[in-house]
């Protein structure tokens, strides 16, 4: 494979990713998957339903904060970003 | 417990540095741009102003009443941040490369840049926002008599109004500048980020260590009902909280404003992918242990929604009041500025641009400044709105109306949703469909929710509610079409976002585009692939630069417009004057005006200038002409290329003929040289003999010399018939034609065969014969072919008793003679090829005749338009017969 398929490839396993975090979120948050998380438990100090929730969240901010920069340097429709502007 | 006057005098000086912030860094960012300003942090600061009081109060009280329930406002938008790559980047790229002002503009501008549509989505958001304003200005009010212990709600709100419009009008709308960027604002909102982020988490540490024990203590032996809301909370409300939450992250105009307009740089998404995320998460972790814990010591019938406030003040901390209260205040400044800034663009570009265009149309004058006027309008529109929400307060004060008011506006909002998210990934929404499916979801979202929450007996009656109009339970706003027992929001969002996005679908596939909205529909959805900006390109029409010139200068100011121009003109060449006006300055100047009054308005004006009206029509045109000359290019290629290989087929055809004719010639010369060598060589054979042998006996010689005669005459006679066939067929030979006597031919012929027949005892018989009848012929030459096929039929009948019959026949156009013998004939292999040079039957046998006389017989009778074929008869033996024009016919059709 040359070079340039191997670039492809990664750039478009990297959107995959960001799609699939993007679905485990919505799936992880919202019934019915969420329910599972009504269950009468603690996680430290939190009732699990709110530490479920917040594990979640924080999950996704890293989940996202990682792939943000990869996401970017895989965008090959704008190297520069003002060159978009049109008074450029 | 702080003196009124001390608490005064810090709120008016958070207001006076917020002001100072605003002011400095706008004179700055005049000059050169503040570095650190343009970060990904202080965009993400500015997306922030998400959380408004409602967040701020809101929440807690919120909390305290359902639960968990309050987080999902703020994953919603977690949802949209994390699918930033997918959404949001395409907005803002379409944003840049479009110069869209507002989310009204947006729309407008993919669906053909309809004024229609831009005036129906800046209605819905002026409907939606006055309300909320009317939040924020009710929770400061409140917040403020909390903590200065009373004082009049009306005037309050009133100078709070008034505050805020001075401040969104002082720097809002200082400039028309590119993008509708406020730096200002943005740094003002920036700092306020900051201290309500504080503010909150403060009053939450305070409230979970400094009041409860941590955690542990606050969670312990917690009522399941506390954390889950009476009816469980993963249910619909939940999904539908979430969806709401989701859609106004992106929807909401004010957000719409700092997410998109005033994005410098798309890369600062990719930071604010997980850094908002992460603002909101701090923004919500000690809601529930502040809930919960006012709950635990607040007094009974204590408002939940102002917990935040009053928490500290009942654990005399007033220091952290103070916080909380310059918390609350920067929640909802930034929200009221935002969204007054926002909404006055919207307004001023859509509602009163159109408008004041219309008036001034009339009057051409250069005196009529579009950029003052558009200035004022923009602040008239300020002071409008923020009048609104102060009226809109008074209007429903008193009330608890107010606290469902941000989940009705978002649920207005969501109505752009299918239009917005429709306008950029197909391309095959049309303006109708956006126009109808925002009007059927703004009609229900009115119905269904906006109406019925200004609650008893204000403009619903309980019975209007309960029975539904004239007592038509199906048309009950809250139980529409017998949905009985929903959830009144998630009934609302089901009617009015679901049909909505039906509306727009199916109006959408039924109608077609015009050409300019095909043309945005396309540089919208493949916004990736677009260059970028290259929006609307039309031919230049009768545009006059100067008047486009004067327009620029009316809406940009003097300075700008000269500026442009000159780069402009630079671009084309020319040193000195005015651009001329191409494709490509009549669409910069558009995306240049657009900027700053609107997609909408700018392309109406440009193009009235330009002197089109029907643009659309000549783009079609113009399309359509590309792919007809395309299509017919091909045709003209397809039909080139049949004729190459007919053309081919013939030169190949041709070759091959060429080829058999060469073998045919080569054929011939072996065969000619192959028939002159045989007397050739008797002659020199005798010839030497006679010359070697001078013995040789004068009888001998004699003998030999004859042989040399008479194989001369042979050479001779051949060479002639050579000369003659080929003469005869290239038509060098032209016989004379006249009339001759058929039965005056044949009995010639016979007499100068008599000699040979006589010899050779063959029985000559003639008839039937018809009556004498002329033909068209040349004697002599029909003398020869009589000869030679009587001659033939002479040497080769070897029968018994060889008979020989010649009859003729007349029909109306031919005659024909027949010369029958009885010696078998021409056999069926050997006609083919009797006609052939050089070709002997097989009956020929030893004779030694050259083989020509037949095809020199065919070759005459060609050349007298008759022929010469082989018949055959019942029993298979065949006769020659001459076939020769009948001279009567002949002068008969000439």
């Amino acid at each position: 494979m040359s070079d340039r398929a191997n670039l492809q490839l990664r750039r478009r396993k990297i959107r995959d990713r960001s799609i699939a975090l993007l679905l485990l979120g919505i799936v992880l948050l919202l019934p019915p998957a969420a329910n599972m998380a009504l269950i009468d438990a603690q996680v430290g100090d939190l009732p699990f339903a709110l530490a479920y929730v917040f594990a979640v969240w924080v999950f996704l901010i890293i989940g996202t904060a990682l792939l943000s920069r990869p996401l970017l340097a895989s965008d090959d429709s704008s190297k520069t970003p003002e060159n978009i502007s049109p008074e450029n | 417990m702080f003196s009124v006057n001390i608490f005064l005098a810090v709120c008016l000086g958070y207001v006076a540095l917020l002001f100072v912030v605003a002011f400095a860094v706008d004179r700055r960012t005049r000059r050169n741009p503040i570095q650190w300003l343009q970060s990904p942090v202080i965009y993400t600061l500015s997306i922030s102003i998400y959380c408004t009081s409602w967040t701020f109060y809101g929440a807690v009280g919120s909390a305290a009443r359902n639960g968990l329930e309050f987080i999902t406002i703020y994953l919603g938008p977690t949802l949209v941040f994390v699918g930033w790559w997918w959404m949001l980047r395409k907005l803002v790229r379409i944003g840049k490369a479009h110069r869209v002002t507002s989310i009204a503009d947006l729309i407008s501008s993919r669906y053909g840049k309809s004024p229609s549509l831009a005036v129906l989505v800046t209605i819905i958001a002026v409907i939606a926002t006055a309300p909320y304003i009317a939040l924020q200005l009710q929770s400061v009010t409140r917040s403020y008599q909390v903590i200065a212990g009373g004082g009049d709600s009306a005037s309050t709100a009133f100078w709070i109004a008034t505050g805020l419009a001075l401040f969104a009008i002082l720097f809002g709308t200082r400039n028309l500048d590119a993008n509708e960027r406020h730096h200002g604002v943005v740094a003002a909102i920036a700092l306020e980020a900051i201290v309500k982020l504080v503010a909150l988490l403060a009053v939450g540490i305070f409230a979970t260590y400094g009041v409860a024990n941590g955690f542990a203590d606050i969670f312990a032996d917690l009522p399941n009902e506390a954390l889950e809301g009476a009816e469980g909370i993963f249910g619909p409300r939940w999904v539908i909280l979430t969806f709401l939450s989701a859609t106004a992250i992106i929807c909401l105009p004010r957000q719409f404003q700092v997410t998109v307009v005033e994005n410098i740089d798309e890369r600062h998404l990719a930071t604010a992918s997980w850094l908002f995320p992460l603002y909101l998460l701090g923004m919500t972790i000690f809601i529930m242990p502040i809930a919960l814990v006012g709950l635990k010591v607040m007094p009974e019938g204590a408002n939940p929604d102002l917990y935040v406030l009053t928490l500290p003040l009942e654990q005399n901390r007033t220091d952290l009041a103070l916080l909380a209260f310059l918390g609350g205040f920067s929640s909802a400044t930034s929200m009221v500025i935002v969204a007054a800034i926002a909404v006055s663009t919207m307004v001023s570009n859509h509602v009163i641009m159109p408008l004041a265009l219309k008036v001034l149309a009339g009057s051409h004058a250069v005196s009529g400044d579009v950029r003052n006027l558009l200035l004022s309008s923009r602040r008239f529109c300020i002071a409008a709105i923020l009048a609104l929400g102060y009226f809109y307060f008074r209007f429903s004060s008193g009330s608890d109306a107010l606290a469902a008011i941000g989940l009705i506006a978002f649920v207005g909002v969501a109505q752009f949703l299918p239009s917005l998210l429709g306008g950029i990934f197909w391309r095959g929404a049309t303006r109708p469909g956006a126009l109808c499916g925002l009007t059927v979801g703004f009609l229900l979202w009115i119905y269904t929710l906006f109406l019925p929450s200004f609650g008893n007996e204000l403009l619903f009656s309980d019975n209007f509610l309960s029975n539904g109009p004239w007592g038509m339970g199906l048309l009950r706003p809250q139980a529409l079409m017998g949905l009985v027992g929903w959830d009144p929001l998630v009934h609302a969002v089901v009617w009015s976002v679901g049909l909505n996005a039906l509306t727009f679908v199916v109006v959408s596939s039924l109608t077609n585009p015009d050409a300019l909205e095909r043309l945005q529909a396309g540089i919208f959805v493949d916004a990736f692939r677009t260059a970028g900006g290259t929006s609307s390109s039309f031919a230049a029409g009768t545009a006059q630069s100067e008047d486009l010139f004067i327009l620029a200068q009316r809406i940009l100011g003097a300075q700008p417009a000269r500026i442009l121009f000159d780069e402009m003109a630079r671009e084309q060449g020319t040193a000195t004057g005015l651009p001329h006006p191409t494709d490509a300055v009549i669409s910069r100047l558009e995306r240049e005006l657009s900027g700053s009054i609107g997609a909408a308005s700018a392309h109406a004006m440009v193009t009235r200038i330009a002197g089109r009206q029907t643009v659309g029509m000549t783009e079609l045109i113009d399309i359509a002409d590309e792919t007809q000359r395309l299509i017919e290019t091909s045709r003209q290629l397809e039909e080139k290329s049949n004729e190459l290989e007919q053309a081919a087929q013939q030169l190949r055809s041709a070759n091959e003929r060429l080829r058999t004719l060469d073998l045919q010639k080569d054929e011939f010369l072996s065969q000619i040289s192959h028939e002159l060598r045989t007397p050739m060589t008797s002659i020199r054979s005798f010839s030497d003999l006679l010359q070697t042998q001078p013995e040789l006996s004068l009888e001998d010689r004699n003998h030999f010399t004859s042989i040399i005669h008479g194989e001369s005459l042979r050479l001779t006679r051949l060479l002639d018939e050579i000369l003659d066939i080929s003469r005869l067929e290239t038509g060098a030979a032209t016989l004379k034609l006249e009339p001759v006597g058929v039965n005056r031919a044949v009995a010639h012929a016979l007499d100068a065969v008599l000699g040979i027949s006589r010899s050779a005892d063959v029985e000559i018989s003639v008839g039937p014969v018809s009556p004498e009848t002329q033909v068209l012929a040349n004697g002599d030459r029909l003398h020869q072919v009589l000869i030679n096929i009587l001659s033939n039929a002479i040497k080769y009948n070897h029968a018994p008793e060889p008979r020989i019959q010649v009859r003729s026949l007349v029909t109306r156009e031919k005659v024909t003679i027949d010369i029958i013998d009885n010696g078998g004939g021409v056999s069926r292999e050997d006609a083919a090829m009797v006609f052939e040079k050089f070709a002997r039957g097989k009956n020929a046998g030893q004779d030694r005749g050259a083989g020509l006389g037949l095809p020199i017989s065919l070759a005459i009778m060609h050349a007298m338009k008759g022929d010469l074929t082989i018949e055959f008869g019942k029993d298979s033996t065949s006769f020659f017969r001459l076939h020769l024009v009948h001279h009567e016919s002949v002068v008969a059709s000439a």
